[in-house]
């Protein structure tokens, strides 16, 4: 038996914790928790949540608890295939989080129980749909307790989708800042006069902080008291926070990204040869998983999962993801992830010890990495020396399938249109040394009628 | 409702959430009302479903219909 290593973002709730044992994920349930444990599984919620795909099944692990002291039961949760964290979600996939994380609450209360918090990181993308992984997320409920969870649900789901439709969509973005969603003191600040005319955002946001200012540190003995939330009222409240998540909408619109695939240099016929080659290495490969960066709306990514590799869009434009998981949701894709990443400034480790949250970099390796049209806008765009690309790539993935750029392609000359060109080494030679450090070349090919050269390298 | 006697007696675990003050009492202003709005579409959708059912043939007229 391996040692136990238990996972730096599982220590909050007393219910239990997660720990890795020889590559495998397991959460143990404390004594504390057995017989909620043992009410959801009764009470048929966890076949509901797990048939309707909204809660990852688990099934119960015949292994030493990691600390057995203070151990109920050990389960073994189906392994998520990627870990992705609410600042890296397009508007779309932040709001099918929320309106998941409700639904999951109507259908618990329908069992007598309720969400004990309703953090958008216990959300994940698993196949290609938002499922709660936090299987321990659930009381008893008492008829009379508010939800307990309530400030946590506006914190991390409405008023970040407020902001990004009714203000700007990069303000997503502040959910980076802090690990408890968006302060409703600040959410109201940002977002324009008119969002109080939104009877769902005057109420849950402007009231709520309103009232956060009004009782702070104020003493609350409800569930024995006088004053209530009847039955009715906490299903009104949780249909009421439902209709203003769905009332909510933003547009992706026409940005240069969204709109490459239509304005890109490329013949038909450079385009097919590209394919063609993507095709012909991605068969070579043979990679398990694969990240495309820069994928704009995942045209490629597509050529990767559908054949099956567990694939990851990263772009770094906000419209670029929304359309790309819009295209996965209309069909139901399961194998590609569309997330939102700026390469050149990639999500960092954070929360508590550095460990709540990993770096995009602790997430991988991945078998292959893609960079189509991509390392201009790194070398030439942010000024990444070659070698420091490669390195990078090198870190992230085994096969590396990229995409050469030269100066005289007119995407390059249009970076280079309004600054000086101090690149002397970003040329095809520059490129192939700059790779062979950690790489071994195994095949590169013109594309068909560009200036462009595709390249397959491995990891030495 | 096999579980409801499982209910009984049952120790609640600690919450471990802060819900904060003003999250807690604005709820016990805001839910009546919000219930009270539930009930009411709830009970018109169950009207209007009532009516539609009168007034349009019972499904299985319509299958043979065609």
């Amino acid at each position: 038996m391996g040692s136990s290593v238990r996972s730096g973002a599982s220590f909050r709730d007393p219910s239990g914790f997660l720990f890795v044992r020889d590559g495998t994920l397991f959460r143990q349930v404390n004594p504390s928790y057995r017989a909620t444990f043992d009410q959801l599984e009764q009470s048929g919620l966890y076949a509901d949540l797990v048939e309707d795909r909204l809660l990852i099944p688990h099934t119960l692990a015949d292994v030493a608890p990691a600390e057995p002291m203070a151990a109920a039961l050990v389960l073994r949760p189906d392994p998520v295939a990627f870990i992705s964290y609410p600042y890296e979600w397009s508007f779309s996939q932040l709001q099918d989080s929320a309106l998941a994380t409700l639904d999951i609450q109507q259908r618990a209360l329908a069992h007598g129980l309720s969400l004990k918090d309703a953090s958008a990181y216990n959300i994940q993308f698993h196949r290609g749909r938002p499922v709660l992984i936090d299987t321990l997320s659930f009381e008893v409920y008492r008829e009379g307790d508010p939800w307990v969870a309530y400030r946590q649900f506006c914190q991390h789901f409405l008023a970040p989708l407020a902001l990004m439709s009714r203000r700007d969509v990069q303000l997503g973005q502040l959910l980076r800042l802090s690990i408890d969603g968006v302060s409703l003191d600040l959410a109201v600040r940002l977002l324009p006069w008119k969002a109080r005319l939104n009877l769902g955002l005057l109420t849950h946001l402007y009231l709520h902080a309103a009232s956060q200012r009004r009782f702070a540190g104020a003493e609350v003995r409800t569930a024995q008291g006088t004053r209530r939330v009847s039955r009715t009222g906490f299903l009104g409240l949780i249909d009421h926070l439902r209709r203003t998540v769905a009332g909510l909408h933003w547009d992706p619109g026409r940005t240069d990204w969204a709109e490459y695939e239509t304005m890109h240099n490329y013949s038909p016929a450079a385009l097919e040869s590209k394919r063609r080659l993507v095709a012909e290495y991605l068969e070579r490969a043979r990679p398990s998983s694969l990240w495309d960066l820069g994928a704009n709306t995942g045209a490629f990514s597509r050529m990767a999962s559908e054949r099956g590799i567990a694939t990851i869009s990263f772009d770094v434009d906000p419209s670029a993801v929304e359309t790309n998981y819009r295209s996965v949701r209309a069909s139901g894709e399961v194998n590609l992830l569309p997330l939102l990443i700026d390469l050149t400034n990639p999500s960092p480790a954070q929360g508590w010890h550095h460990t709540e949250r990993l770096a995009l970099q602790q997430r991988g390796p991945a078998d292959a990495v893609m960079a189509l049209a991509l390392v201009h806008h790194l070398a030439i765009g942010n000024n990444v020396p070659l070698p420091q690309v490669a390195s990078f790539l090198a870190d992230l993935a085994h096969w590396v399938i990229i995409e050469f750029v030269p100066k005289s392609d007119s995407q390059v000359k249009r970076l280079l249109a309004a600054r000086e060109d101090i690149f002397a080494d970003y040329d095809v030679e520059g490129f192939e040394r700059a790779f062979s450090g950690a790489f071994e070349l195994r095949h590169h090919e013109p594309i068909a009628e560009s200036e462009r050269t595709l390249y397959l390298w491995e990891k030495r | 409702m096999s579980w409801l006697p499982l209910l009984v007696g049952l120790a609640a675990p600690p919450a471990y959430l802060d819900p904060g003050s003003g999250s807690f009492l604005i709820q016990l202003l805001i839910a009546g009302a919000l219930g009270a709005a539930l009930a009411i579409r709830m009970s018109w959708s169950r009207i209007k479903g009532f009516f539609r059912r009168k007034e349009s043939p019972p499904p299985d007229s319509e299958k043979h219909g065609e």
